[in-house]
């Protein structure tokens, strides 16, 4: 009896879960984006993973303490093209792909380099940003001044940030054991003003806004290590990413592109 | 030549130095170093920056303890219980659990849960969904197990499970010896009067064990409080992730640094004068 009992309040319970279960209400669509034929996502929430520890492409403001940067301000206008609402979350960049592959984000924005071995996990948008990696030192930095002379050196240090290609890059150039990966942009920046290692393969935007943020104490080599794509990252076969991608093309061609570059990477200081 | 040292039994002479000597000093400097921050955290305006970024996670921090070391202490109990236990898969169940997960780093254990158990489960439960929806009067169940998200799963309930399942095994250790230290006449007198097994653990031997085993107990607390700080890996709001965040905005990492020691510091340092508070109550009561 008392298993019949705990049988039949199972199968209660099963309903009224399925009853509570949220149904898909579509939302009716406010705003027609622009004037050509836009995807239209219906009001539709996208997750979007940032780290918030990679200015200018995203941080905490010091003024409103709210999420801010480069990644907010495209992802918000993209969402204005193609009518959906943006839910920045935010992620370490430790396991952020897996999590991505796994769906826990809709979408990741965070300056992604497009690589092909990324392509096996996940799956990209068109690039919306060309970017050059280049050598941060010191500003008082006489030892080298390119990537042979700081690769001949076998006493000068590299650091970077652990999986990303700047690593890549670094191990090619001094091997492995004189680079040092760090979890955070932020501490590899660190490394190298506490003189921890000598010189920093990072993105050019990202060494741009810790220059910033750091006034006089560092400086960019003349020399251009490569040339990368930066997309935004979905699960493989995500339905989002045709529409990004034609929100994408629709900013390159009216100039929202150009305009939130202006804006992130030679406007902006940091409020000290 | 004996030469006899001048300075035997001084400080007996000298009862100033003596009680001079056993002043607790260390807490003095720990003291005058809490003055010393907190004192810069109300003047400086950097330190005040840095603090009211940071104090937002002291809450987060608090909750994830709190809620994890509640879950370890029922699961450790439960494990302590199959540790002593006679049934055999009983005891060899806790005891894999035990030894297993005491063998795997906190910080693997929190990525191995959010990365790998988390998404696995999540299919598994889709699945049984599938399979479900096809059974007639399951079906409600199964459009339920269906719809279950990953996204649904946040980070902080993986980072809390992860270290509930850490800390059980510890405390499932901690149950065992209090247990085990309880003297075995007091079982067999519980079972001669015509207590059954769970009787007798309930009445007699758990009461005393877990008086026994409070201050370890404490230490532990102690001990998720600091490992708390492993779930910023998990992008939680715990106070050193908002460190991490701080240093990333303003590059202050000194003032970051000290502000997280310091709350970190306060929080333990006051734990640990009450573990000491209920061990000096418990040894007088004895």
């Amino acid at each position: 009896m008392k298993v019949l009992r705990i049988v039949s309040f199972l199968i209660v319970l099963s309903f009224i879960v399925a009853a509570c279960a949220p149904a898909a209400t579509p939302t009716p669509a406010e705003t027609a984006a622009s004037g050509s034929a836009m995807p239209d996502l219906g009001g539709q929430e996208i997750i979007v993973a940032v780290e918030n520890a990679y200015p200018p492409f995203n941080f905490i403001d010091s003024t409103t303490n709210k999420g801010n940067g480069w990644d907010y301000d495209a992802f918000t206008e993209i969402c204005k093209l193609i009518n959906c609402v943006p839910v920045f979350t935010e992620a370490a960049w430790d396991g952020i792909f897996e999590a991505t592959a796994a769906g826990q984000y809709d979408v990741v924005a965070d300056g992604v380099t497009i690589t092909d071995e990324r392509k096996q996990t996940v799956a990209f948008s068109d690039p919306y940003m060309q970017i050059n990696q280049i050598i941060l030192v010191r500003s008082d930095e006489t030892r080298f001044s390119d990537s042979a002379s700081l690769a001949a050196d076998t006493s000068l240090l590299v650091s970077t940030q652990l999986g990303t290609t700047n690593e890549n890059i670094a191990n090619e150039l001094v091997g492995e054991s004189r680079v040092k990966a760090f979890d955070t942009f932020d501490a590899v920046v660190l490394a190298l003003l506490s003189k921890d290692a000598d010189a920093v393969i990072i993105d050019e935007q990202a060494a741009q806004g810790f220059m910033a943020t750091n006034p006089g104490k560092l400086k960019i080599l003349p020399e251009k290590l490569t040339s990368e794509e930066l997309g935004f990252v979905f699960p493989q076969g995500s339905d989002l990413i045709a529409p990004v991608n034609a929100a994408i093309a629709e900013m390159k061609a009216n100039g929202t592109m150009d305009s939130l570059y202006q804006k992130w990477w030679v406007d902006y200081q940091p409020a000290q | 030549m004996t030469a006899v040292p001048e300075n035997i039994g001084e400080s007996r002479l000298f009862p100033v130095t003596s009680r001079l000597e056993k002043l607790p000093w260390w807490a003095l400097a720990i003291v005058l170093a809490a003055v010393l921050i907190v004192l810069s955290i109300f003047t400086s305006a950097i330190y005040q920056d840095a603090f009211n970024f940071i104090k937002e996670g002291i809450v987060t921090t608090i909750r994830v303890t709190v809620i994890a070391y509640g879950l370890s202490l029922i699961g450790g109990l439960i494990l302590g219980l199959g540790r002593v236990s006679k049934n055999v898969i009983f005891y060899n169940l806790a005891t894999l659990y035990v030894e297993v997960m005491r063998g795997i780093p906190m910080l693997v254990i929190i990525l191995y849960g959010a990365f790998v158990i988390v998404p696995l489960s999540l299919d598994l439960i889709n699945g049984l969904g599938n399979w479900f929806v096809r059974i007639t009067f399951l079906a409600g169940v199964g459009q339920a197990l269906q719809n279950i998200n990953i996204q649904q799963v946040d980070m902080s309930a993986r980072a809390t499970a992860g270290l509930a399942l850490g800390y059980a095994a510890f405390e499932a250790e901690v149950f065992r010896a209090g247990i085990q230290s309880i003297e075995k006449g007091q079982m067999e007198a519980a079972r001669s009067l015509g207590m059954s097994y769970f009787q007798a653990m309930r009445y007699v031997i758990l009461p005393q064990a877990l008086r026994r085993v409070l201050p370890p107990l404490g230490n532990d607390l102690i001990a998720m409080l600091k490992d708390s700080s492993l779930i910023s890996v998990l992008a939680v709001r715990d106070i050193t992730q908002l460190g991490k965040l701080y240093r990333a905005r303003s590059f202050r990492s000194f003032e970051a640094y000290n502000t997280m020691a310091f709350l970190y510091l306060s929080m333990t340092l006051s734990l640990s004068m009450l573990v000491k508070y209920i061990e000096r109550k418990m040894s007088r009561e004895r």
